[in-house]
């Protein structure tokens, strides 16, 4: 495929970078905030209402919420969650660490720094903070970042409080762990002038390096998320969630804008035609005795079936958006929102779902249906099914009109954007009422400003450490910085060994199903002592990897039972000398190491039997 | 109401300094306006909504609500000038309308003020009393269903600036309630004090025979989260169709949002500084729960509505001269002889353990039977409760608790200390002393209980 014009396309593109902070403790509260959990202490049962904003109306994407009617259950750790966490408690005093990360982080872009900082609340509609808002601070404004020769306004930076992570989602009730809540975070937004998709992830690598080099920051998995804010003429707004691989955010872009296209082109196509949605019609009826599995399932529990015509619709609900995407995809995912497990339009397979001759040519006569019309049926519990079908006519008319605003999450598969929720208007925020403003000192801000990070530095202290030159700058990228610098300065382990192992053996173990980014920090402290004291061999330090120790103790006990202490110095003679022909060194070290692979340096072996 | 609403409450008037009020005056611009802060050294502009001050932050800092919604404060030095870009637009705010069903049994709805009562004002950010009930109604649709709510709004205080002279205001509304046939009343009140009006209100009340229902909110109810919104909502059910007739608290049974408990009014206590379940019931049991369904299940004894045709009657004098002391560790009972000597009529001890005072201390300055001895001979009444808040207190069990009860002090049995506080109050306002001193220690309307029941404790 060509690459399009962007400019030509009206391309706009925007990042928001959210980044969890390295701090003791949350933002506004004293839990731990490494999500190191501890105990189920409570499940707690809430509601939460949409309330009545400042104008008297309640938001479309609010009340597309609450119209779900659900109960929000949290469930709070002992280590990771306080009264505060649960809205049981006024918020304590702000993390002074955050802060002053947060302040080098508007520095190193340039942004302006109010002389007060403002806590504001972010309304959250979602149920995913048990307070119903987020609380948030603007901490930087009109910064920019020079990334080849190109400026990117940095618009704003925040400090804000995570949200809690989804445990699961049922039908009337949502479940959230709230270990996350109130960790900190910076947001950095860009201005919406990205010129390409290249760029756009050039930028998310950029900002993400730059976060790195400050050392404060967390990482692995879902400690930075990527959002991407993108539209083209005649399209929409979409705020793109969930990129798990920054490599593939062009792609995903560029498919998301291929995805306007056509919806702009079906919008036109349905306008010619005249094309409208019908209206819901109870079927249940004609299917009470229906050998679709989709539908009698449903109908077991005294569920309904609803139908309804969509004239002039006829090979479009089918028509590709992209890879597995259609409008019928887009209509089915509306549906969704409130419980039903899908959408069946006449675009698919009918004979294949198991709806018989007899059953379509009632349907088509109940629908009323022309010969050029097409329907679609959706099944569930009597009002879920109702409101399913509504759901989905809904976003059917949308498409006889525009392309709708929506928040769009990656579908990595197919490197595609599936309908999350409509996009929220422009946040509710306010005043946190229970905590005062803060001042920011001359003597802050030039902290900040010296503790800003200087790029050619790392870059030189790197190259210097490590000797492989790719290792160097794969380093100098990864999300393993940190944890490196600390590794070697702590350990004096050599550094060229702990690069390859964060580097290459991580990856490598990941493929093998092994997560061993999942190990504390201190372990791997540990373990990388051990070996640079001479304790264990290079090959024992992979060994133990592969059994992801929880505990410092826990490397103990591996080395116990699987025999992993060194053999060296005197001991290692007697070994060799008592047991090997040395007569054949290449055999002798051969037979040697086969057995003792896990214990014996190389280096040391080979200069003993020279 | 929590502390931490509290500081924000009145703070709408706008609290910049004289040179920032000026030159925003100079530039003919006002809170509310769209402004822009121009830079005249480095050229930069910032623009947004000009949001007022609060009594909290740098006087000389601008409020500024950017485009973003977040507000920040940028300080004003001589090199700033103010640019008014445009006059705020009013807007008007859709009134939310209760629908009206007759048919379904008539709550009155006095309206006190407190938490449950305020909300943030979106344009200025202060939290504020709300001055029309009504918006509290449109925050809880579903109320329309459960009762034809008339409401009284009485007066917008936070309960911990309550005295007697509301708690007279509030017991009399609650007569004219009944006059107007009222199947039951809901109170909504600030949670701090709520348990002393939930006191006041019993003992005043003469002849009660509808539930007359306190309730209020930890959260605010312009809050998605608030707990107001099923405390309001389980209240109302108890008014509208409970046959309790007595005055109770119904507030959270826990931090969840699935009951309520609702507790005798001479029985319940503040137990938390913040959390959404902080009133429970103190040597009893709770009268009932009530789930968000709607459901009820009884579990302690009430008194229940009868047919004598009595019309309720509020006996509001009340005794100001009532002081409460805490007993402690090298405690100075000094302050009694002050007492004595403004007249005061009364003392409550919140005594350690059993009903403790220091008593036999080894300086002698420190032991309370003296001056308790002191201020009974001239004529006061000194009640003996415990600050375990727990239990019931005991004048024999230890020799210091017999010599601090002959030197006068009255053991109360298992009675709040709050409770004794309000109940002299109540007693030396409507009988003579002697009266008081033997009424005390009655159980007048369930605040002394005679069974310790197992389970009423935590």
């Amino acid at each position: 495929m060509a690459t399009p014009d962007y400019a030509k396309i009206g391309f706009k593109c925007g990042l928001e970078i959210h980044q969890r902070l390295k701090t003791n403790t949350k933002l506004f509260c004293g839990c731990n905030a490494l999500m190191a959990n501890g105990d189920l202490v409570t499940s707690l049962e809430r509601m939460q209402r949409a309330v009545v904003g400042e104008t008297g109306k309640v938001d479309f994407s609010t009340s597309f919420e609450s119209g779900k009617k659900r109960t929000f259950i949290y469930d709070a750790y002992r280590n990771t969650s306080c009264l505060v966490d649960v809205d049981e408690e006024p918020p304590h005093n702000i993390s002074k660490d955050a802060l002053d990360i947060s302040l080098t982080v508007s520095k190193m872009f340039k942004s302006e720094i109010p002389d007060e900082l403002h806590i504001m609340r972010k309304e959250v509609v979602n149920g995913s903070d048990p307070s119903a808002f987020q609380r948030t601070i603007q901490i930087g404004y009109d910064g920019s970042l020079l990334i080849n020769d190109d400026s990117i306004s940095i618009t704003s930076i925040s400090l804000e409080e995570e949200s809690s992570g989804i445990v699961s989602n049922e039908e009337n009730s949502v479940k959230y762990n709230v270990d996350r809540i109130g960790i900190p975070l910076v947001e950095i937004d860009t201005g919406p002038d990205i010129k390409t998709p290249q760029q756009a992830k050039d930028v998310a690598y950029r900002i993400g390096l730059l976060l790195r080099l400050t050392g404060k920051v967390q990482r692995g998995i879902g400690s930075i998320r990527q959002d991407v804010n993108l539209s083209i003429a005649g399209g929409a707004r979409v705020e793109i969630k969930g990129f798990q691989e920054l490599d593939v955010m062009d792609q995903v872009i560029d498919n998301e804008v291929i995805r306007q296209q056509r919806l702009i082109a079906i919008k036109n196509e349905l306008q010619k035609r005249n094309a409208y949605p019908g209206k819901p019609v109870d079927v249940t009826d004609i299917f009470s005795s229906t050998k679709c599995k989709v539908i009698s399932d449903n109908l077991k529990g005294g569920g309904k079936v609803y139908g309804a015509k969509m004239p002039g619709f006829i090979g479009i609900i089918g028509a590709e958006l992209g890879t597995n995407l259609r409008l019928g995809t887009e209509m089915s995912d509306y549906a969704k929102v409130s419980g039903v497990k899908g959408m069946i339009h006449s675009d698919e397979d009918i004979p294949g779902y198991g709806i018989s001759e007899e059953e379509l040519k009632l349907l088509r006569t109940i629908l009323a249906m022309g010969k050029d019309d097409a329907f679609i049926l959706v099944a569930g519990k009597a009002d879920s099914a109702l409101r399913g079908i509504e759901r989905a006519l809904e976003r059917a008319k949308i498409a006889t009109k525009e392309v709708p605003m929506e928040t769009r999450n990656v579908n990595s598969k197919n490197l595609t954007t599936r309908f999350m929720r409509p996009i929220p208007g422009a946040s509710r925020m306010y005043p946190e009422t229970d905590l005062f403003p803060i001042s920011i000192s001359n003597s802050m801000m030039e902290a900040a400003e010296k503790s800003v990070p200087n790029l050619e530095e790392i870059t030189h202290r790197l190259s210097k450490l490590i000797s492989s030159k790719t290792l160097a700058e794969q380093m100098l990228k990864s999300q393993e910085l940190q944890l490196f610098e600390e590794l070697t300065e702590k350990t004096k382990a050599d550094p060229n060994f702990i690069a390859s192992i964060l580097l290459e053996k991580f990856k490598d173990l990941r493929r093998n199903g092994i997560d061993a980014y999942s190990i504390e920090d201190v372990v791997l402290e540990s373990i990388f002592s051990r070996y640079a004291k001479g304790d264990i061999t290079k090959a024992a330090v992979e060994e133990i990897l592969k059994l992801l120790p929880a505990s410092v103790e826990s490397i103990d006990k591996i080395i116990r039972e699987k025999s992993l202490k060194r053999i060296t110095g005197n001991e290692l003679e007697i070994l060799v000398k008592g047991n090997f022909n040395f007569s054949d060194k290449g055999k002798a070290m051969k037979d040697i190491m086969s057995k003792y692979r896990l214990n014996i340096d190389g280096e040391e072996l080979n200069k003993l039997l020279k | 109401m929590p502390a931490h609403n509290l500081k924000s409450m009145c703070v709408i008037i706008s609290m910049y300094s004289k040179q920032v009020e000026e030159s925003i005056s100079n530039a003919n611009a006002s809170v509310g306006d769209e402004i822009e802060l121009f830079d005249r050294k480095t050229g930069k502009k910032v623009h947004g909504t000009l949001m007022p001050k609060t009594e909290v932050g740098d006087p000389n800092s601008i409020v500024l609500k950017l485009s973003t919604g977040y507000n920040v404060g940028i300080k004003y030095t001589d090199q700033k000038e103010i640019h008014l870009i445009s006059k705020k637009k009013e807007h008007t705010f859709v009134k939310p309308e209760l629908k009206k069903k007759r048919s379904l049994p008539k709550v009155v709805m006095i309206y006190t003020g407190g938490t449950i009562g305020s909300k943030v004002d979106y344009v200025t950010g202060g939290v504020y009393m709300l001055t029309k009930p009504e918006e509290l109604l449109g925050a809880v649709p579903e109320l329309a269903d459960i009762a034809d709510i008339e409401v009284m709004p009485l007066m917008s205080i936070a309960s911990e600036d309550m005295g007697h002279e509301e708690w007279k205001k509030i017991a009399s509304a609650v007569v004219d309630a009944t006059k107007m046939n009222a199947h039951g009343v809901v109170i909504t009140h600030g949670t701090d004090t709520m348990h002393y009006t939930a006191a006041a209100l019993s003992f005043m009340l003469h002849d009660l025979n509808i539930p007359v229902v306190i309730t209020g909110s930890q959260r605010s109810t312009d809050r998605g989260s608030s707990d107001g919104f099923l405390n309001l909502a389980s209240a109302v059910r108890v008014a509208a169709q409970s046959d309790i007739a007595e005055v109770c608290i119904c507030m959270h049974a826990d931090s969840s949002d699935l009951k309520c408990s609702v507790i005798r009014g001479v029985k319940a206590r503040k137990m938390h500084t913040s959390r959404r379940d902080a009133f429970k019931a103190i040597n009893s049991l709770p009268i009932c729960y009530v789930d968000s369904n709607g459901e009820f299940e009884y579990v302690g004894k009430y008194r229940k509505k009868t047919q004598n045709g009595k019309q309720t009657s509020a006996f509001t004098n009340m005794e100001p001269k009532v002081a409460m002391l805490k007993a402690y560790p090298n405690s100075d009972p000094e302050i009694i002889d002050y007492y004595l000597s403004k007249g005061y009529k009364a003392i409550v001890i919140e005594g350690t353990g059993l009903g403790h005072a220091p008593t036999s201390t080894a300086d002698e300055s420190h032991s309370w039977s003296k001056k308790v001895k002191k201020f009974c001979e001239a004529g006061g009444i000194v009640a003996m409760t415990s600050q375990c808040v727990y239990g019931r207190v005991n004048s024999m069990v230890y020799r210091n608790l017999r010599l601090i009860s002959s030197a006068g002090a009255i053991h109360c049995e298992d009675m709040l200390a709050e409770v004794a506080y309000v109940k002299l109050c109540y007693l030396l306002g409507n009988f003579s002393v002697k009266q008081a001193k033997e009424m005390l220690v009655k159980d007048i309307t369930g605040e002394i209980t005679l069974r310790s029941e197992i389970d009423s404790f935590m």
